[in-house]
């Protein structure tokens, strides 16, 4: 069996050689820099916006009990129903009851990370429904049977070509008018005409939130298509999936959260969609849901809470702004992660949500640049994290014994300068024996990761210091 | 069941209050106190320019007179088929003065029918700063602003708030959240970038967003 460690390391090399998908991201992410430029110019004062989003989260989540009761109390007295998920399968199995009761036939879904987390959309299938996914991206990965690729622009790997393809294949009917054609707007009005169905005959509309805001008890959800407003209009039950870290203490915190995202995000001043939703549809109303049902889902935040030191990592308002930052995520794309939540985020909150041992390996999947912490909105100490990550994971003994020696062997080496001149002495001697050898690149090449794939450089006779004592006298 | 629940509850609750036990870390910084966003000095050049930006047509009328000619040309620019109303008086009284011979469903019928062309609503608030408008559920319904390929609002300058923050202070200052099930704030017409990060107008929500808004309305 291999590791979850071994099919990144096999995924990266195949992805990062993958020439035309990167240069789809790459287009992609260069618009999106293009965007957030223009985006931030709204701002007097960018830092100071982000750290009021830090602030914001950070009251929330220190104190989220109090929050998340207030949201319960309020969506309750709007006759909304709450429900506790401690796990995944305690969120699936809530709905998927509640679809089996209710005769739900058809579900349209909207885009939602944490659904993706549970594993929501095949479990509900087991039982014979059919789910629609009806975000664009989101609908063209559902339609190639993969998960998202980013967390915000779900098929950003693809180009029209990729899209006109699989429509020809898997919409016939829809696509018959410009069967040929790869134009986006065209493709666009495909998907519009065949979702535009399941919208007016489903009977439950599935959606994630952005933010839970306590004191208005309601969900807030952002998109640009408006496929959350149809999927929460027209369907007779609406159910939203919400982690319990989304809370956020007041309505008027979104006068900075909403800019902020939409900038973070997509580059946009504002998201076209803008929605809070408390309740079922009222008396008096002409139309909405008849039930509205908040599932509120623990999954293993409670355990990233309790790690003080990380509490901030649940400060996330999944922007996706680090995935585009970091020259990791650009060279080997989203699928390599193998997880829910890729990029910078995804490798600090993977170890916790899907235990340490297993995905310590995206630790690594860093240079360390910094450059994710840098654009994070609302201030996650990202790559700190992963140090962090890295240090928790020798603590817990998750290493193997080889390396732990060949680090107490290094610390013994770095304490000494006698040593420190030895060690370089006899590297750079067995180093020039090795290649003059021919045996650069080879197994026994210990610079063979390197060397696998770029030439050594010539191996210097003299060390450092040496030269330093020979030149630095002038 | 009821009694699996509420436990699941508890013990969710119990686990935040012992996690929270040991408090994190909290970032000061030197910054947050002067103004983040640029502010704006009139709020209705600032209006126009932002729905030039975010594609909003914005049609800019002395009264009520203006607004009901105002959108009687833009119904004449609509597909043909039925449009949708919301039962509103200032909306009756402008569409009493209407000709058309279209078919005419106002919201006391019940929602929008699938095949509306354009939906007329009024709104709860307009936005300048971002150029949105914002509306409410008790009185435009959920479905009338998406349904419809173009939505007509039609509001006066008394309703026109400099930002974002005046607006929802303004939905605090009203209880909106509690006399609605849903509120909506919307920027421009429905799109998308998902592929190759194009922008596509009328993704599953109107093409068309289009705001009448009048220096006084009766």
């Amino acid at each position: 069996m291999t590791t979850a460690a071994q099919e990144f390391l096999r995924a990266a090399a195949h992805e990062s050689t993958d020439l035309t998908r990167r240069k789809a991201i790459r287009h992609a992410i260069d618009q999106y820099d293009a965007a957030v430029q223009r985006g931030r110019k709204q701002f007097v004062d960018y830092e100071a916006a982000r750290q009021k989003c830090y602030e914001i989260k950070w009251e929330a989540l220190n104190h989220l009990d109090k929050y998340l009761l207030e949201f319960e109390e309020k969506v309750k007295a709007r006759g909304g129903q709450v429900f506790w998920a401690e796990t995944a399968e305690d969120a699936r199995r809530y709905i998927a009851d509640l679809a089996m009761r209710r005769g739900v036939r058809t579900v349209v879904k909207s885009k939602s990370m944490v659904t993706e987390e549970i594993h929501l959309t095949p479990a509900l299938e087991k039982l014979g429904l059919r789910v629609f996914e009806t975000d664009l991206g989101e609908f063209i990965v559902q339609l190639r049977n993969e998960p998202p690729f980013h967390i915000v622009t779900p098929a950003m790997h693809l180009t029209r070509g990729d899209i006109a393809k699989l429509f020809r294949e898997k919409l016939p009917n829809a696509m018959s008018s410009g069967a040929s054609s790869e134009d986006p707007p065209e493709l666009v009005a495909v998907a519009r005409r065949a979702l535009r169905r399941a919208f007016f005959s489903a009977e439950m509309g599935i959606t994630g939130a952005n933010f839970l805001v306590a004191d208005a008890g309601m969900i807030a959800i952002t998109t640009n298509e408006g496929n959350d407003r149809l999927g929460t209009a027209l369907p007779r039950l609406h159910v939203a999936v919400v982690g319990i870290e989304k809370v956020i203490p007041r309505l008027e915190d979104l006068a900075i959260l909403w800019p902020v995202l939409a900038t973070a995000g997509t580059g946009q001043t504002i998201t076209c969609y803008d929605s809070l939703i408390g309740g079922p549809r009222r008396d008096g109303e002409v139309d909405g849901p008849e039930e509205f049902h908040v599932v509120l889902l623990d999954n293993g935040r409670t355990d990233l809470l309790a790690d003080a030191e990380q509490r901030d990592v649940l400060h996330c308002i999944r922007c996706g702004s680090c995935l585009n930052a970091c020259p990791v995520f650009r060279a080997v794309g989203g699928h390599t992660y193998g997880t829910t939540y890729s990029g910078p985020i995804g490798s600090v909150l993977t170890p916790h949500l899907r235990g340490l041992n297993e995905f310590q390996h995206l630790s690594y999947a860093s240079s360390l640049c910094g450059a994710c912490t840098s654009v994070c909105p609302v201030k996650i100490d990202l790559h700190h994290h992963l140090l962090h990550n890295r240090r928790n994971a020798v603590r817990e003994g998750d290493r193997p014994w080889h390396e732990r020696a060949a680090f107490k062997l290094w610390r013994w080496t770095m304490n000494s300068a006698g040593r420190f001149a030895l060690a370089g002495a006899a590297g750079r001697a067995a180093l020039r024996g090795l290649y003059r050898l021919g045996l650069e690149a080879t197994a026994v090449d210990p610079l063979r990761p390197w060397t696998k794939y770029r030439t050594a450089p010539p191996i210097p006779r003299k060390s450092f210091r040496a030269m330093w004592r020979e030149n630095g006298t002038r | 069941m009821e009694r699996a629940e509420a436990l699941g509850r508890e013990r969710v609750l119990a686990r935040i209050r012992s996690a929270l036990k040991a408090p994190a870390p909290h970032h000061q910084c030197a910054s947050p106190s002067g103004p983040v966003f640029v502010p704006l000095a009139n709020a209705v050049e600032r209006f126009q320019r932002e729905c030039a930006a975010n594609s909003t047509e914005l049609i800019l009328v002395p009264d009520t007179r203006g607004a009901a000619d105002a959108l009687g040309m833009v119904l004449a620019s609509v597909t043909p088929g039925e449009i949708y109303l919301q039962d509103a008086p200032p909306l009756r009284r402008m569409l009493g003065g209407l000709k058309t011979d279209r078919a005419v469903r106002w919201s006391n019928d019940g929602p929008p029918s699938e095949s509306s062309q354009a939906a007329i609503t009024a709104v709860e608030c307009l936005v300048a700063a971002t150029g949105s408008i914002f509306i409410a559920s008790s009185a435009a319904g959920r479905g009338a602003s998406v349904v419809a390929p173009v939505h007509i609002v039609v509001a006066s300058e008394a309703q026109l708030e400099p930002d974002l923050a005046a607006a929802l202070r303004r939905v605090k200052d009203r209880e909106l959240t509690t006399h609605n099930s849903a509120l909506f704030l919307i920027t421009g017409s429905s799109r998308t970038a998902d592929i190759e990060k194009i922008l596509v107008l009328g993704a599953h929500g109107p093409r068309r967003v289009v705001v009448i808004l009048a220096r006084n309305l009766d």
